[in-house]
């Protein structure tokens, strides 16, 4: 009983010595949040001037797209970043072998080693963003609805994983350019906007190839009681696709990976 | 006039000491303690222009901070420095120009580009034109013995063939001082046997004045007449290697693995006792005396393993302080 | 004089070589770049961007001369000085009589030159997918366009060297340069063109040096109206400012970093 006492005293004063340190780093953080969501949203209102729509959506609707890219990127920060940009450390120092070597699967221990909680408050704002706009925009609040946003956010989640994954695990070829995840995240700012405002051409891009309108754009519609049963079921196909795909393409890497280094 | 003079040089730096545990953070947090840590203590010396000086010590001495503050990199906390006529935190051109730092680890050569590139590019920032200094990267390289490795990117050279190319750049332009810090660092034997006989040769042929640090007292021994000696921050020794060498009367290490435990009464008239601890025993034996000793020692003793090697710098110094030779 | 030319010859020369060694990671680097080109899709199709009375043309235009003029405006020094002292180059650079942070102005002309090839690869697709937004630009326009990109770059860059002297101090200073970045994606005119912004953000922006970063030398290229005189007074005074601030903190940084421990 004692030892565990001890124990947590240990747990507890460590986590409070790192906090210490980091708690400028975290009024940093929240500067960090407010000036991206100020940024985005003057750019945002930008549109909407003198009564204009974007691609059909009004003011509150476009700002629940906007709080959905917040979340994902949120999301990023705690988990994507600090996992998968290591992978090309890995690659360049020769540990991913080490790793490999664990009795844990490779792909589970790079995609979630560690966690960042400066990806929280971004998240949290992510998520006040879009409740305010919401009931501005008169979404339905009843559980279906909710269950629905929640299953879609899940699905956009797992893309934008997969998408992630597949781009960081290529740099075990390419380690020259380990900044394409770089490339990623601008594109990725495309879905701040509703799918429908961008021209025919960018759309098709934009959901076939890269596929953000499903990250942000159809969770969105879901948080917005406008869901239908086709989007719904393409969403979880596309996210199941991407998922096997990336599990796939990492073992495929991993075969070439292996016979390579010998 | 001396080239380098140094007086009551000192390096103190302000450590912040956090004691471990929750109590300690707490502390730490709310009121900050620190401590002095003297890495450099009231150093003192005169360095005559052509000499070539070795600076001994054991890892974190303060040799390498000496070698700094007498380049300019880093500010002394107390003491006056002059070097070949000018104050080195100053940075100024001119000095810059005749003094070259070589750190054994640091590296100024761009990694992706030949060392030919990062040469012409050095030629230029000291102002030599190209004729000259293709005329003095030949006569380098030719007593570095490299060739074709100034043609192929630095990364693809070997640490041997790297350290080379860096000394080569940093003596381009012909500096009138060279701070040479750890110069063969993780080198292969060949390669600093090399290295030394390039120094002596420079040193000869340009009258350079060498300062070398190292903790291979080999280096010292094949370039050095005259040794400096810090320990702890403080200079213990300036004089010629001679003297010290007779002093320290060139001991082995013979280290000793024993089936029982004995005490030091009976060890003694083997050699100097550097350490007992349990049934590992070691002694410091003078060369000449070694293999007859060696000997003796088989004879006598239950010996269950034996190796000998030079002893560490840390210990010959441990030893000539409590000789009483030094400090 | 001479020695002075020929010491940027070389450097320059030198600098070159190492960033074509560098080309993959660079042509990534342009091509995240590419956001003017989805705000173009965006302010094409908004009602709000037709409302600006630009015309279809006089978008294009002015995006695709943004995402030209971006590529030259961009600073990097914080994240290779930081790499450079941490990895101990830093010392070696400052016992040679060169300023060192010539050097890294070398590296960024060098890699701009890099960046021009793949720059021009994705200027002309644009131009192939929207033939009628093609144009050239006359030679008065190129030459202030060149001007005040240089002008542009010069002024971010010696603010970025600023902040980063500052992390001599403490390593927290490197979140100020991020912490900009807000403001520059509102008001540099990368997102939106300056005829969108309401009047008094429009003014805000052409006092702070964000607005020359992107817009004007972007609405010179692309042939709009620019009040030079007001443009090169602002400049001007941020240059006053910058230039005497930099070296004032670049040489305490040093006789910090002297006092630190090299």
């Amino acid at each position: 009983m004692g030892r565990y006492f001890r124990t947590l005293r240990r747990f507890w004063g460590m986590a409070l010595a790192s906090e210490v340190e980091y708690r400028f780093n975290l009024l940093i953080e929240l500067v960090a949040v407010v000036a991206n969501l100020a940024s985005s949203l003057f750019v945002l209102s930008l549109f909407f001037g003198d009564g204009h729509r974007l691609g059909g959506w009004s003011w509150p609707a476009a700002l629940v797209v906007l709080g959905v890219h917040q979340l994902l990127d949120g999301l990023t920060i705690t988990l994507l970043q600090p996992n998968l940009t290591r992978i090309v450390s890995h690659v360049q120092e020769g540990t991913l072998d080490f790793v490999l070597l664990k009795p844990i699967d490779s792909q589970f221990w790079l995609s979630c080693r560690t966690i960042s909680p400066w990806g929280l408050p971004p998240m949290l704002a992510g998520l006040a963003v879009i409740g305010w706009a919401a009931q501005r925009a008169g979404a339905p609040a009843d559980p279906t609805t909710l269950v629905i946003a929640g299953l879609m956010l899940l699905c956009s989640a797992v893309i934008l994983y997969s998408l992630w994954f597949l781009i960081a695990a290529s740099s075990i070829w390419f380690v020259k350019i380990w900044n394409a995840t770089e490339v990623l995240r601008t594109l990725l700012t495309a879905g701040r906007y509703p799918i429908s405002a961008y021209p025919p051409g960018l759309r098709l891009l934009l959901t076939v190839v890269l596929p953000i309108a499903f990250l942000t754009s159809v969770p969105a519609e879901a948080i917005l009681g406008r869901a239908t049963a086709s989007w719904l079921v393409a969403s979880g196909a596309l996210a199941l696709m991407c998922l096997l795909i990336s599990r796939w393409f990492w073992r495929f890497a991993l075969r070439s990976y292996t016979s390579a280094s010998s | 006039m001396a080239m380098i003079s140094v007086e009551g040089l000192s390096k103190t730096y302000r450590v912040a000491n956090k004691q471990p545990g929750l109590v300690g953070t707490l502390r730490h947090a709310l009121r900050r303690q620190t401590t002095d840590v003297a890495a450099v203590a009231d150093v003192s010396f005169r360095i005559e222009p052509g000499e070539m000086v070795g600076f001994l010590g054991g890892n974190g001495a303060g040799k390498t901070t000496t070698l700094k503050m007498l380049s300019g990199l880093i500010h002394p906390s107390a003491g006056r420095v002059e070097v070949a006529g000018h104050t080195p935190q100053r940075r100024q051109a001119p000095f810059l120009r005749q003094i070259t730092l070589v750190m054994g680890q640091k590296q100024q050569l761009l990694w992706d580009l030949p060392p030919r590139d990062s040469l012409l590019l050095n030629a230029a920032v000291y102002g030599i034109d190209d004729r000259e200094a293709e005329r003095r990267i030949g006569e380098l390289a030719a007593m570095l013995e490299l060739g074709d490795e100034l043609n192929r990117p630095v990364r693809k050279l070997s640490l041997g063939e790297r350290m080379k190319a860096e000394l080569l750049a940093a003596l381009l332009h012909r500096p009138a001082v060279l701070f040479l810090d750890e110069p063969t660092l993780g080198l292969d034997v060949n390669a600093q046997a090399r290295v030394r006989q390039f120094l002596a040769e420079y040193n000869q042929r340009f009258g350079a004045t060498v300062l070398l640090t190292s903790h291979y007292m080999a280096d010292i021994t094949a370039l050095c007449p005259r040794v400096l000696l810090i320990h702890q921050g403080r200079l213990f020794y300036d004089g010629s290697l001679a003297a010290l060498s007779a002093r320290l009367a060139p001991c082995r290490e013979v280290r000793l693995e024993l089936t029982t435990i004995l005490p030091a009464s009976s060890l003694e008239r083997f050699g100097t006792i550097e350490a007992l601890e349990g049934r590992t025993v070691r002694l410091l034996i003078r060369r000449d005396q070694l293999t007859a000793r060696v000997g003796e020692l088989l004879a006598a003793l239950p010996v269950a393993d034996l190796e000998v090697r030079d002893p560490p710098i840390d210990e010959l110094i441990g030893t000539l302080l409590q000789q009483g030779v030094i400090g | 004089m001479r020695r002075g030319l020929r010491i940027a010859r070389v450097l320059l020369s030198t600098q070159y070589a190492l960033m074509l060694e560098y080309r993959a990671e660079i042509a990534l680097w342009s091509l995240s770049g590419v956001v003017p080109l989805l705000m173009l899709g965006l302010w094409s199709q908004s009602e709000a961007g037709q409302a600006l009375g630009l015309g279809a043309t006089g978008l294009s235009r002015y995006f695709l001369a943004a995402f030209v003029v971006r590529q030259f405006t961009v600073v990097w020094v914080i994240h290779a000085f930081e790499e450079d002292a941490l990895q101990g180059r830093l010392s070696p650079l400052l016992l040679q009589p060169l300023q060192p942070l010539w050097r890294y102005v070398a590296a960024h002309l060098a890699e701009q030159l890099t960046r021009l090839p793949f720059l021009a690869a994705i200027v002309a697709v644009v131009m192939l997918v929207h033939p009628q937004a093609a144009w050239w630009p006359s030679p008065g326009a190129l030459l202030l366009t060149a001007l005040f990109t240089w002008l542009g770059f010069a002024v971010n860059f010696l603010l970025q060297t600023s902040i980063t002297m500052l992390c001599f101090w403490s390593e927290r200073a490197s979140a100020l340069d991020r912490l900009l970045f807000f403001p520059y994606l509102a008001l540099s005119g990368l997102l939106a063109p300056l005829e969108a912004f309401p009047p008094g953000v429009r003014s805000l922006a052409l006092a702070t040096p964000f607005a020359y970063q992107v817009a004007i030398p972007a609405r010179l290229l692309a042939g709009e109206p620019v009040a030079i005189g007001p443009a090169l007074a602002v400049l001007g005074a941020w240059l006053a400012l910058l230039l005497p601030l930099c070296l004032i903190l670049w040489r305490a940084g040093v006789r910090r970093y002297g006092a630190m421990g090299a």
